[in-house]
């Protein structure tokens, strides 16, 4: 098992070196670059030179032939924008943004947990009430609830997520004023946290009335965010339970004359999980890299919007640093996902 | 343990914020706090409560006051100018305000020789180029001298009369030395905040959540009327009026014109008048054929109504322009007889058109921006508006838009024949726009050159005195207007608005020189 996980973490070598080579590329590829967009309307030809100088944006890209021509040591050959990148990624230097000056790593760990902590109760409610629902549906197959369940996943997933945070947010933010309609903390808040994820920070300041003010600004966002997952949830547990209710050893446990919940919660839902602990993985990964949009309508201060922003801005630090990073936690995502499978399925195993 | 609970739940349902904290919802948060390396509202909004300029505003006015310098002055041609400072100030960190912070501030942006220039660690100073020119040997300020104590000289490469104006800009705050050489590159960023000598000092700055400041009880002009002052930013213009009328934001800003019947229609909520000193426009450059001939340009004047597009797009929030500077500047303006506008008349405009020996009309191009801007809050609707007109009288232009980064880039190489584009104030001056419409860089944005308006441009920088420099400015806007150089679209009154529990507040017409230490707060 050991040594599995060992391979599949030293597999994060080669992707993260590859990623950082696609988005540093690709990044610089597209037309306009950070000096344009810091002068805007006030670019004359020679402010555009001068700045671009003081960002090195004119720098060699790959590999400073020049320096090498100019009597330098082979080394220098490497001392081009992208293998100084790389340089200083492997030292733990993401870089610092072009605009606010912010070292990347410092924004990111302000903002990942922030997208973590809202990812995590998106899922938590996904599947609290995603799975009971499908096992219901599964249950009472052909019957009105089964429709009903099936047309709310239907719409969970039809909904946009944009459209559903603000109709949350005028419902219960603006007319009935029961939940905060954006932060992640009443302004007034004074809090110093640990982890970055307020709810577990709150409880391990025993500051309560943090956690709760978390919480109420958690429960909308949330809902919104995890409208996406509910759906798929809801399918995959309904179908995946139908599968597993026909199997002989449901049938052969029946006979037996177990209670119908014990034939369902010990012994069906356990094998009907494992696709959706699949489900969950996948849509771990897109919820961490992305929810942009549910946190610009709540501004959430996560690190969707933030590498978004950056991409308009061609902040290019924040973009690299931001990518590799979201590709850094997919992996890791990925990994922790399949080795779940060997937890839920003692046949499962890997060497 | 459920009692406490529930005890807790009852405290935080109720609040637990002073009546003496202000929190001030805008559409983001600061980029940095070092205004001079900052090019953003709502970075300066922040900075400019924090640290002060020599010369200030009159509240809720375009007209200079005395602000860290009481008196200023120049020598007989504009190339020397001497401010007199404001004893007995000093920073939030106890440094002493004096001709040497000045001069240490004036250094740090013109000089990349100083040692607290900072281009190494990231420090661009856009702003400086824009205003100066360039740093030292490109730009018009030369030198900085101490005089004495209190009392510093600027010398100027030429003849520069607009120097009160420019050190007024926000981006020009003065800083602590002793926190700049401190920080270093990372003064501004939120671990180290600003320090200065303005009303509220630096406490907290929560990347992505708030940034918050309190009142400076020893300010020179009296202490602050609030206690704290939280700054929030929410990108969602729904969430940001949500936020107002929940009453967990005092004040929100750039709100968009649907919003204004929902606060008019709110008890809580009161309209505040917001800063009107932008300018949309509709460029025409001339490298397109036929675009050079002074007869179309004007067929297509004629030809659009811009009451019934400012009327439909912009509600009561916006303002017809007919000249290129705003009402606020009247004594620039040139005569508003002669320059009343473009009348909607779409038949002169055929007849315009058949004279030009287009009487079949002709094809070409409207770009408009893909973002929302002061000016064009909804672009693409008013480039639909605009192109219909167009239609009416045979031109058929195909709407066209690019990712805004590149539509920056595009604008000036004579790609568009003809885009929407606009202007925000970076100073309180009519030269900050008819110059930058109108200058040198016209024969690129526009494919027009006179040198006649430019020489008029050049005078009205170099003499002082509003009579003067006054006429020189209608003379340059009389002439834009019967070259159709450009077409003004309108001004926009940016929606701000308050909860009623705010007193004294008057927002500056040129948006981030806000007074906030004026406002207070009922319980």
């Amino acid at each position: 098992m050991s040594t599995y996980v060992f391979r599949r973490l030293l597999g994060l070598v080669p992707v993260l070196f590859g990623i950082s080579l696609l988005v540093f590329s690709i990044v610089r590829m597209v037309p306009g670059d950070p000096a344009q967009i810091m002068l805007g309307q006030r670019a004359t030809p020679e402010a555009l030179e001068r700045l671009r100088e003081t960002l090195h944006l004119n720098d060699p890209l790959f590999f400073n032939t020049q320096a090498v021509a100019e009597g330098g040591s082979p080394l220098d050959l490497f001392d081009s924008q992208y293998f100084n990148f790389v340089g200083d990624v492997m030292r733990g230097n993401l870089g610092t943004s072009i605009f606010s000056l912010i070292p990347v790593r410092d924004s990111l760990s302000r903002r990942f947990p922030a997208t973590l902590e809202l990812t995590l109760i998106a899922m938590l409610f996904a599947l609290l009430v995603g799975i009971p629902a499908g096992v219901v549906a599964a249950l009472r197959r052909g019957t009105m609830l089964d429709t009903a369940v099936m047309i709310g996943a239907v719409s969970g997933v039809s909904f946009p997520v944009f459209w559903l945070a603000i109709i949350l947010i005028y419902i219960f933010a603006v007319n009935l004023q029961w939940l905060p309609p954006s932060g992640r903390l009443d302004a007034s808040t004074q809090f110093d946290p640990i982890t970055g994820l307020y709810v577990l920070d709150g409880f391990l300041r025993l500051r309560f009335d943090v956690v709760w003010d978390a919480l109420r600004h958690l429960i909308l966002p949330a809902i919104a965010l995890g409208s996406i997952p509910l759906a798929i949830v809801v399918r995959m547990t309904r179908s995946s339970m139908l599968e597993v209710l026909s199997q002989d050893y449901v049938r052969t446990a029946n006979a037996k004359g177990l209670a119908r919940s014990i034939v369902v919660n010990k012994h069906a839902l356990r094998n009907a999980l494992l696709p959706v602990v699949t489900v969950i993985g996948l849509s771990f990964g897109s919820l961490l890299s992305g929810a942009i949009l549910t946190e610009t309508v709540f501004s959430w201060p996560g690190i969707g919007r933030w590498v978004y922003d950056a991409i308009a801005a061609r902040d290019y630090p924040i973009i690299q640093g931001g990518v590799l990073f979201v590709a850094f936690i997919f992996v890791i995502v990925n990994l922790l996902v399949d080795l779940s499978y060997a937890l839920i399925d003692p046949r499962i195993q890997y060497s | 343990m459920k009692k406490l609970l529930l005890a807790v739940l009852a405290l935080s349902l109720f609040g637990l914020t002073s009546a003496q904290t202000l929190t001030y919802a805008r559409s983001g948060l600061p980029v940095t706090l070092d205004s001079s390396d900052s090019t953003d509202g709502n970075s300066l909004t922040v900075s400019y409560q924090i640290v002060e300029n020599l010369v200030q505003y009159e509240l809720g006015s375009t007209e200079l006051a005395p602000g860290l310098a009481t008196e200023w002055s120049a020598n007989e041609d504009s190339t020397q100018w001497t401010f007199n400072l404001r004893e007995g100030v000093a920073f939030h960190d106890g440094t002493p305000f004096n001709a040497e912070a000045v001069k240490f501030n004036l250094d740090r942006w013109n000089d990349p020789a100083s040692e607290y220039h900072f281009a190494d660690g990231g420090k661009t100073y856009t702003a400086w180029g824009w205003v100066f020119g360039g740093p030292v040997g490109e730009g018009v300020l030369e030198s900085v001298e101490v005089v004495d104590e209190y009392t510093v000289q600027l010398n100027m490469t030429g003849p520069v009369g607009l120097v009160p104006s420019m050190v007024a800009a926000s981006y020009f705050g003065l800083d602590s030395p002793t926190a700049v050489m401190e920080a270093g590159a990372a003064y501004g960023t939120p671990g180290v905040g600003a320090v200065g000598t303005g009303p509220f000092t630096f406490a907290e700055w929560v990347e992505g959540e708030r940034v918050t400041l309190e009142a400076n009880a020893d300010y020179w002009n009296g202490a602050p009327g609030i206690a704290t002052l939280i700054f929030r930013g929410i990108s969602d213009p729904t969430a940001r009026l949500a936020e107002l009328q929940a009453g967990s934001v005092d004040i929100a800003v750039d709100l968009g014109p649907d919003d204004l019947s929902v606060v008019e229609d709110d008890p809580n909520l009161v309209r505040v008048p917001g800063p009107s000193l932008n300018i949309g426009y509709l460029a025409l450059h001339q490298a397109n054929t036929p675009l050079e001939d002074v007869r179309v340009r004007q067929a297509i004047a004629h030809a659009i109504d811009w009451e019934a597009i400012v009327d439909a797009f912009y509600g009561e929030l916006g303002e017809v322009a007919t000249q290129h500077i705003p009402r606020a500047f009247d004594w620039a303006r040139a005569g508003d007889d002669s320059v009343a506008g473009y009348e909607y008349d779409p038949e002169r405009a055929q007849e315009l058109l058949a004279e030009a020996g287009f009487a079949d009309g002709f094809e070409s191009e409207l770009w408009y921006m893909p973002v929302s801007r002061p000016y064009f809050p909804n672009p693409e609707p008013i480039a639909a508006a605009m192109a219909t007109y167009l239609a009416d009288i045979g031109i058929n232009v195909e709407l066209a838009t690019e990712d805004w980064g590149v539509y920056l880039d595009n604008y000036d190489t004579g790609k568009y024949p003809m885009y929407m584009l606009g202007w925000s104030p970076d100073y309180g001056d009519p030269d900050n726009y008819l110059y930058t419409f109108f200058g040198p860089s016209a024969l690129d944005s526009l494919g027009w050159d006179d040198p006649a308006v430019i020489d008029l441009l050049n005078q009205a920088r170099e003499v002082t005195g509003q009579d003067a420099r006054g006429d020189l400015y209608s003379q340059v806007n009389q002439a834009v207007y019967d070259q159709v150089a450009q077409l003004p679209v309108a001004h926009n009154s940016v929606l701000y608005a308050a909860n009623t529990r705010v007193q004294n507040w008057t927002p500056s017409p040129l948006g981030s020189t806000e007074q906030l230490f004026l406002i207070t707060v009922e319980e």
